[in-house]
């Protein structure tokens, strides 16, 4: 396969010789080469993923004993929870979807780039640069936004939140909310028209699928979240009265920012579920359980979470309760599905325990937890009791940690050796899961009790009378545990990049299934050296394993040698 | 091109359906309409319409492509794929100028003055950036 492109080997400016610090900057901030874009969001989004992480382990502290002071004021408290919530969710986890289908879905798609690289750049950079102003709000001498990262008429109005802080945000997710549309809508064309000859739709990884399905979520989403952002931006700076609660604003900001923000709850699951979904059949030593099963799947919660959004919206009594509890709980069948499938494969496969496993199976069990208690959520009579308590922040970290942080490291494990040339630490990382599996658990488990007993979130502390107290003090030691399991990583990171060895082969793992495992590690500029024939869901296995190759492999194979 | 078409067409009817669902719903439990959700949800029903259809004639126009079919070899594709510009210095810079605009959104108008024009040579120079006049390329 040829393209048209600069002839040159590597991305940017092809230097002779090592490069100086200097040119390795250039060569990174003007890249359009997908796959450092795509490991230029990873870095950004897993700094994020780590300030973020502070804000919540301060939380944490403030809420160990009852009448801490750990943060001054309780107003400082307020912007650190929103900035914790606007991080993780808008900074941490969107942007990794991003990385991960930056650098993952044109190789998986046997595609040289994606459709648009300057347009993929741009995208980047609006994430940048809007986070940064969104963040900025920190070091404005009123501090950051401090209305919740759902930012509800009329607490979000100057009159109750005023300070640049808040400005800052608004402003900086709008832009940062173009970058995330344009990257959709590059990835939408890109699976569309640069799939490689033979790797029709119903062949494609289901990474790949999920890539695309949640860019379909991404434009239909984000663009009402731009417009509440730009009403609210009207509102705060130039006199407007959109959401002003005499015009009902209320009802509106909430329904529009909801209809973005369930979508967005899938944006950031569907992305992981494609990457576990990827790890299963490898380390099951089995193809995937109910390939089109899975695909249609992701394509009913899709269809479904645009239908589902006023159930966050259930206490304020004028919504259609009994619409949104059916859809709610319709959705839960999709994801049954899903559940059905990633244990379907794994039944009777051989399997075997490495890192990118172990995190999959992580994932799995968190996300059940979490399914089932959304679940509880679902219906209204349980909810005008649990809302607003620690029951509902239980819910939603298992929901979205359980998803995006254990597939993420799934994914950093598995996807290692094709992003740098080398294995990760396998028994470094074997320490890192089990103390983020109990860390995480240990935090969160607990705090289902705390909201059944009635502990609202977002309160800077609490009384010693509430009888909250010793199950804050286990859910603090928690997160120490889950701080600490970072260390293994980083550690785990710096000694990889300092002493492992290179991989020669093309395919580590041994059973690699898609595209990416039939190119060397790490990938050469355009992908691909030769892509091997397409017959099946799985090209790189059909290649390295003929004798288990699908039939139409085998037949197409057959047919050559005559 | 055809599961793609298959796919927007089932997620328009789908939408399609729950705007009415949605909208009657509410009419026979509180009477009137209710305008937020129902525009929402009716302006999401017809950007789904857009694109089904514009992807239902683009496979009108375009045919059988290799990359569709099941048995095309990777030699049966196109051998240009298009034009991919090695680097770029303009994404970086209208990124920059974008986020410095939108700050000054909140910061003050004193700053719109410097960032905008910036932002809008960004604009120009990332358009025209590998324009070679009509026809050209």
């Amino acid at each position: 396969m040829a393209t048209l492109t600069d002839n040159r080997k590597s991305g940017g400016y092809q230097f002779p010789g090592k490069k100086s610090k200097g040119e390795i900057i250039v060569d990174w901030i003007t890249t359009t080469d997908h796959k450092k874009i795509g490991y230029l969001y990873l870095i950004t989004s897993f700094i994020y993923f780590l300030i973020g992480g502070v804000m919540a382990l301060v939380i944490r502290a403030q809420l160990t004993l009852p009448g801490l002071d750990i943060v001054q004021t309780k107003e400082q408290y307020n912007q650190l929870f929103t900035m914790h919530g606007t991080i993780m969710l808008l900074m941490f986890a969107t942007p990794l979807f991003a990385g991960f289908a930056n650098v993952l879905m044109p190789v998986q798609i046997g595609a040289p780039d994606v459709a648009f690289p300057r347009l993929n750049a741009i995208a980047f950079w609006f994430f940048f640069f809007g986070s940064l102003v969104a963040v900025s709000g920190f070091f404005t001498p009123q501090g950051a936004a401090s209305f919740g990262w759902f930012a509800y008429a009329p607490l979000s109005n100057t009159t109750f939140s005023p300070g640049i802080g808040g400005d800052l945000w608004v402003f900086g997710l709008a832009l940062s909310g173009f970058g995330t549309i344009m990257g959709g809508v590059n990835f939408i064309t890109t699976i569309l028209t640069m799939r490689a000859p033979g790797m029709t739709m119903f062949r494609m990884p289901i990474f790949t699928w999920n890539t695309l399905v949640t860019s379909i979520l991404v434009i239909m989403a984000f663009p009402p979240l731009a417009a509440a952002l730009f009403a609210l931006g009207a509102d705060r700076r130039f006199g407007a009265h959109i959401f002003d609660p005499v015009n009902g604003g209320p009802m509106l900001w909430q329904h529009l920012f909801w209809f973005f923000g369930h979508p967005e709850v899938y944006i950031i699951a569907l992305p992981f579920f494609g990457i576990v979904s990827e790890i299963f059949p490898v380390f099951s030593r089995k193809p995937v359980f109910g390939y089109k099963t899975l695909i249609f799947a992701t394509i009913a919660i899709a269809a479904l979470s645009m239908t589902v959004w006023a159930h966050h919206m259930y206490v304020t009594g004028s919504v259609l309760l009994p619409f949104f509890a059916f859809t709610t709980m319709l959705i839960a069948v999709p994801t049954g599905v899903k559940i059905f499938n990633w244990i379907g494969t794994m039944w009777r496969g051989s399997i075997t325990f490495e890192t990118p496993m172990l995190y999959s199976l992580g994932f799995l069990t968190t996300f059940i937890f979490g399914g089932l208690t959304g679940v509880i959520l679902a219906s209204p009579p349980l909810t005008f009791h649990l809302s607003d308590s620690y029951f509902v922040v239980a819910h939603f970290h298992y929901v979205v940690f359980g998803t995006v942080v254990f597939a993420m490291f799934a994914g950093f494990f598995f996807w290692w050796p094709k992003f740098t040339g080398k294995m990760l630490d396998e028994r470094l990382g074997k320490i890192q899961f089990w103390l983020l599996f109990f860390g995480f658990h240990i935090t969160f488990l607990i705090q289902h009790w705390l909201g059944v007993i009635g502990m609202p979130r977002r309160y800077a502390t609490y009384l010693p009378e509430d009888g909250f107290t010793w199950m804050n003090m286990v859910s603090t030691s928690g997160s120490v545990l889950l701080a600490l399991s970072m260390i293994p990583f980083l550690w785990n990171l710096y000694v990889t990049a300092r002493r492992a060895p290179t991989v020669s082969l093309d395919d580590p793992w041994g059973y690699g299934r898609s595209l990416e495992w039939a190119t060397s590690s790490p990938f050469p500029r355009h992908n691909f050296h030769s892509i091997p024939r397409i017959r099946s869901e799985s090209p790189a296995f059909d290649l390295h394993h003929p004798e288990h190759a699908s039939a139409e492999a085998k037949a197409a194979a057959n047919e050559d040698r005559k | 091109m055809k599961a793609n078409v298959n796919m927007w067409f089932i997620m328009t009817a789908f939408f399609a359906l729950i705007t009415g669902v949605y909208a009657a719903w509410w009419f026979l439990t509180y009477g009137g309409w209710e305008p937020i959700g129902t525009s929402a949800l009716a302006m999401l029903t017809f950007m789904s319409i857009f694109l089904t259809f514009y992807l239902w004639k683009t496979y009108r126009t375009q045919g059988q492509v290799p990359e569709d079919r099941l048995d095309a070899n990777i030699e049966d594709g196109e051998s240009e794929l298009g034009f991919f510009a090695p680097w770029s210095w303009w994404p970086i810079f209208v990124g920059a100028a974008s986020g410095l605009t939108f700050a000054s959104l909140a910061v003050g108008w004193w700053l719109t003055f410097i960032a905008a024009p910036l932002a809008l040579i960004g604009v120009v120079g990332y358009v025209f950036e590998h324009s070679r006049g009509h026809f050209a390329h």
